[in-house]
């Protein structure tokens, strides 16, 4: 959250604004290219390029799985075990099975994102909400969020969804509800922050004058403020809800049907690592492509400059 | 101090204490039998009241919590179903594996994760710094049981220089500590870079630095000396985080460690043994967290315990 204003730039040439009309001052354009906020600015847009790319690199093929022509990720060949990549049409090659690796990778990719859509879906609401009464109302209201979220930060966290998962049973809806409970304390607490300065501003004092209700003064006035960051947030835990799940689904509490998800492709292919790369190298690829390209992505929308509202 | 300490052991304790409780309930709320997966599919009724006798699992659920919480007391939390032995010994046999691990982890994750920040700190916005930080996006997206399986395959079965697995030789502690402190730099890194530029970026700074402070002395002891509690913060609690084990990376590596002890302890839903290894973690998480409260006014003697100010 820091703005850090000093830049190593040479001494007299403030790194600012740059002119407009030629004025008398010493700063050429030079100077201004490579003046701190300039590289900020452009680390900042390769960041959002670079990261689209790889987000989208990931996602289109996992949206379009069904419309591509691959065969049933869940069609076993035993003929073709284990063919390397580029062999008979598999682009990633077959596992044990010989079910084809690119196929099951993209349909299991389908749950996995599902499931980190929802569960973001879910544990932002639950932030928002929950880390916004608390900042506004304060009192016992606060006390009793803030004494949850401790209490939860000081749970083993990986274990408790393990327990959890294990004792319901690994279907979809228990481990978008787990990884959602694991990851709302951090959209919370940074809301409740957030909250805290906006209601001694004195927009609020005016609704609170104008005789609106105190809701109504946290809904319509003091969330549409503090949304936009906090929904930045929200993007970079969609990148860590993916490697929970796979986490999970990895020590075998993942999702089984309709597909395997990448923890279990991954973990199915382990045995066969000294024989077939393939097998655990790619899928493991495809899910760090993805999670740079989010985490990139929300990296390159915090770091970017503000833009000004237009008219203001 | 005293009063202060106290305080936080009592709250400590109800952390542990509430954890248990949560643990205790889900364990009854679920759905299955620990009788059938212990006395197997094919036993007949008569062996699984047995069963159910022996554990006294037909007894009704306040009556078992009672009887739970006086063997919490005892800290003797009964049988382990598939180990027949007492839960709590099982449990603590394994400990020091995790803590060794965890110890080794958060040690080479502070020895790269400190000087790597305060680099990146001192030239923000250089190619080289841009090219770090996205090695250390790299770092935090990688799935740990992924680069586990990818050094285990590179270091010890292709170039076979370390055991691929358990804990025989100390050689065997390198790749489990390695996958763990990948991501544990790249988060603790970027923190340590954040805090740093905030401090660099601070008044008090201006000034040393126009009064003539060397440079090292403002990196090292103006500025880290001013990021040091959260930064220690930070590593305290991955600490104690990593105490809870660090499941997926013993999973990977077979770590004899509490890790691999409690998928199994689920597997099987062996009762005290799920209980007795959140107990025993919970207890020391707990402790660690406790441990890095106190060393506060060490590192910045502007703190005094027990005040506002880290209340």
């Amino acid at each position: 959250m820091s703005l850090d204003t000093a830049t190593p730039a040479g001494p007299g040439s403030p790194a600012g604004q740059p002119a407009r009309q030629p004025s008398p001052s010493a700063v050429t354009k030079a100077d201004i290219a490579k003046a701190g906020a300039t590289r900020r600015r452009n680390a900042a847009k390769w960041k959002l390029i670079v990261g689209t790319i790889c987000t989208l690199l990931v996602m289109i093929p996992i949206i379009l799985a069904q419309e591509l022509p691959l065969p049933d990720a869940n069609f076993q060949d035993l003929s073709a075990r284990r063919l390397p990549p580029l062999t008979d049409g598999h682009l990633f090659g077959t596992d044990q099975l010989g079910r084809d690796l690119l196929s099951r990778v993209l349909h299991g990719g389908q749950v996995s994102l599902t499931i980190g859509v929802l569960a973001v879906l879910v544990s932002g609401a639950i932030g928002i909400i929950l880390g916004a009464a608390a900042g506004y109302f304060g009192g016992w209201v606060d006390t009793v969020v803030s004494r949850v979220l401790e209490a939860q930060m000081s749970l083993p966290l990986l274990m408790m969804l393990l327990l959890v998962v294990a004792l319901f049973g690994p279907s979809i809806p228990v481990i978008t509800f787990v990884i959602a409970i694991a990851q709302w304390p951090e959209v919370a607490r940074l809301t409740r922050s957030m909250v805290l300065v906006e209601r001694e501003k004195p927009y609020v004092s005016a609704a609170r004058i104008l005789g609106l209700h105190r809701v109504q003064i946290l809904i319509q006035h003091i969330i549409p403020n503090v949304i936009k960051q906090a929904t930045l947030v929200v993007l970079l835990l969609l990148a860590q809800a993916v490697l929970l799940e796979s986490a999970l689904s990895f020590l075998g509490a993942g999702p089984q049907r309709p597909f395997a998800t990448w923890g279990r492709i991954i973990s199915d292919g382990q045995d066969y690592i000294t024989t077939s790369w393939w097998m655990v190298t790619l899928p493991g690829l495809v899910i760090v492509l993805m999670v740079v390209g989010v985490n990139l992505l929300g990296d390159g929308l915090r770091d970017r400059p503000r833009r000004k509202k237009k008219g203001a | 101090m005293t009063n202060y300490i106290l305080k936080r052991l009592g709250q400590g304790l109800l952390t542990v204490f509430l954890t248990v409780s949560t643990v205790f309930i889900l364990i009854r709320m679920a759905p299955g039998d620990p009788a059938v997966s212990y006395a197997g599919p094919l036993a007949t009724t008569e062996q699984l009241d047995a069963v159910r006798e022996q554990f006294g699992l037909n007894k009704p659920v306040l009556e078992q919590y009672w009887i739970f919480l006086q063997q919490l007391f005892t800290g003797n939390l009964g049988q382990s179903y598939s180990f027949q032995a007492p839960a709590m010994v099982v449990v603590a046999e394994r400990m020091p594996y995790t803590l060794t691990l965890a110890t080794a982890a958060i040690l080479l994750t502070a020895v790269v994760a400190i000087p790597l920040g305060v680099w990146m700190s001192r030239r923000p916005d250089t190619g080289r710094e841009f090219g770090v930080n996205v090695l250390t996006i790299a770092g935090q997206s990688m799935p740990d049981f992924w680069t586990g399986i990818m050094l285990l395959t590179g270091f010890a079965v292709l170039i076979p220089i370390f055991p691929a697995s358990g804990f025989a030789t100390w050689g065997g502690l390198v790749l489990p500590t390695i996958t763990i402190a990948i991501l544990q730099i790249a988060l603790i890194s970027r923190m340590v870079r954040r805090e740093m530029t905030a401090n660099f970026a601070a008044p008090y700074l201006t000034v040393a630095r126009s009064r003539g402070v060397r440079n090292s002395m403002l990196t090292w002891r103006y500025a880290m000396g001013n990021s040091a509690i959260p930064v220690f913060t930070a590593l305290g609690t991955r600490f104690a985080a990593m105490l809870n084990g660090v499941v997926v990376v013993e999973v990977v590596f077979a770590w004899p460690g509490v890790g691999s002890l409690i998928v199994r302890a689920l597997e099987t839903r062996d009762y005290p043994l799920i209980q007795a290894t959140v107990l025993l973690t919970a207890l020391l998480a707990v402790g660690v967290q406790l441990l890095i409260d106190l060393a506060y006014p060490l590192l910045d003697p502007r703190v005094r315990l027990g005040k506002a100010a880290t209340a």
